[in-house]
């Protein structure tokens, strides 16, 4: 039997909108974005004719978006969207397709398709939804041959059918992915193996995943569960821990602290902050215990990586040529450093991203027992250390 | 002796506050912070966005106030200044109210307490008539 996917990706299910220009299911989480994901789980049930629609603000035509080669990825422009999304269904149709698994993302669900083409064929349906209790979900199974039906659908953006539409109850894992919480939530589910798809990477300690080309410098610490992407690069005393997830190409400085939080694709955290509870990137920070989306505009705090190779690697070899007449400029016109650094006064620093203010003295370490013991210090601990 | 002399300052902080704007700021205060042990509230309820200028410029408030054995408290914290607080790890440096009247009387707050009685006294005999 001929079965083909296709997978819809778009923002109009998004709580909040212009919070990602790109649909949330576009955006990696724990190395995969939930289209990649969903496309390997379609794969994985033997449907090996996998199709992609997914909004863009660039220009329509074929774009790939981190998807298996062997998977068809159209992009295209929002007003366009579900014309595309119709004329791909017909191509399949007109190609031979029986049946095909319609899947707008959207939810993330690992559904059973086995069984939902089962209950499909069984009751000589033209058109089976997934639902989960009493929500439904954007998961169809269509007969290809009933193109009126599936117009019906693609005209609607998926709200009726013209004919009456039979719910298969879903009962595995399921994340609406509708706002950053979820997303997060997603990334912590993946984490804590509550759901079945894995992080995109290599477990190095139990609980510890990296992908390919992730640098962790010596000095930081990677605590279980944490997942650090690609080409991600975490400094010298960084410290992730409790399911945070570093994606690819994101940058964390050092001495910087990312506890319970995302850090999306491309993105940079400055030197000595402490996200927590927070979805960082693309310039925003949501925080999620605040319920607050904050836009950062000092690229000491959070920035963007240029998304661009070439301009990447323009940007690092700049690093390098300046890095020695940077020392030697400092050398000369610094002021001279008292021989032994005191740990007490280094515990006491403020974030090196405030720049000068950062030499004050805070007053939340002038605890009355440092003053009594004062060899003795308090250091925030993480996880199991 | 006159325990309401030192008078508590409160400065509604702009809504945007980075390098320029915390220069004309620092400007601002720095009359009040000179004075012998100043006390000042910064109410933060519009500033919409902050970067480090901003931040640093709060820390060096704090600075100059606690040299001269003053303080410089927070109130009135918009969400985005509470994010960037809380993201430079400056938040926890500050003593920050919901409201700039409570920041302002928390300066009260920590009189000793025969000061605290010598005020009530004070406010009792300000209130009640004298005999004639």
């Amino acid at each position: 039997m001929d079965i083909r996917g296709l997978l819809l990706a778009n923002s109009e299910n998004m709580e909040e909108k212009g919070q990602a220009e790109a649909p949330l299911a576009t955006l990696d989480v724990a190395g995969k974005s939930t289209l990649q994901r969903m496309a390997e789980r379609l794969q994985q049930y033997g449907i090996s004719s996998v199709s992609a629609v997914v909004e863009t603000a660039a220009p329509s035509g074929v774009r790939n978006f981190g998807l298996p080669s062997d998977v068809t990825c159209l992009a295209a422009a929002p007003d366009r969207f579900w014309r595309i999304a119709e004329s791909v269904f017909n191509d399949m149709a007109q190609s031979g397709a029986e049946l095909v698994i319609l899947v707008r993302l959207g939810a993330y669900a690992e559904a059973d398709f086995e069984k939902l083409v089962q209950f499909h064929l069984d009751r000589k349906e033209r058109v089976t939804q997934m639902a989960s209790d009493e929500q439904k979900l954007e998961i169809f199974c269509i007969s290809a041959s009933r193109r009126n039906d599936a117009a019906s659908l693609f005209r609607t953006q998926l709200a009726h059918c013209r004919s009456e539409c039979p719910l298969f109850q879903h009962e595995g894992y399921l994340n609406r992915l509708a706002s950053p919480r979820h997303l997060r939530q997603f990334a912590i589910d993946i984490l804590t193996r509550q759901a079945q798809t894995c992080p995109a990477g290599k477990e190095i300690r139990p609980g510890v995943w990296t992908a390919p080309g992730a640098m962790i410098e010596k000095g930081a610490r990677i605590l279980a569960p944490a997942f650090i992407g690609s080409m991600a690069r975490v400094r010298s005393g960084a410290v992730i821990t409790r399911c945070s997830s570093v994606e690819r190409h994101a940058e964390v400085d050092c001495g910087t602290v990312i506890e319970n939080s995302t850090v999306l694709p491309f993105s940079y955290v400055g030197a000595g902050l402490d996200l927590a509870h927070s979805v960082a990137g693309m310039g925003r920070i949501v925080n999620l215990h605040r319920d607050v989306t904050v836009t950062i505009v000092d690229p000491k705090l959070v920035a963007s990586v240029s998304v661009a190779s070439g301009r990447r690697l323009m940007t690092s070899a700049a690093e390098i040529v300046t890095y020695l007449p940077r020392l030697a400029f400092h050398g000369m016109f610094a002021s001279a450093k008292s021989g032994q650094p005191d740990l007490q006064a280094t515990l006491r620093q403020t974030p090196p991203a405030l720049g000068t203010a950062a030499g004050f003295e805070t007053s939340a370490c002038d605890t009355e027992a440092s003053h009594k013991f004062p060899n003795m210090v308090v250091a925030r601990r993480y996880g199991h250390q | 002796m006159d325990i309401n002399s030192r008078p508590v300052v409160v400065k509604r902080m702009p809504e945007r506050l980075n390098s320029r704007t915390a220069r004309e700021f620092l400007r601002d205060v720095r009359p009040f912070l000179a004075a012998d042990r100043p006390q000042l509230v910064f109410d933060l309820s519009l500033v919409a966005q902050i970067d480090a200028a901003g931040v640093e410029m709060l820390l060096r408030c704090m600075s100059e106030a606690h040299k001269r054995d003053g303080d410089v408290k927070l109130a009135s914290l918009s969400d985005q200044a509470a994010v960037v607080l809380e993201l430079t790890r400056t938040e926890r440096l500050f003593e920050i109210y919901e409201t700039s009247t409570e920041a302002a009387r928390s300066f009260s707050g920590f009189l000793p307490n025969a000061m605290r009685q010598q005020l009530l006294h004070n406010k009792r005999s300000a209130t009640q008539p004298t005999a004639a």
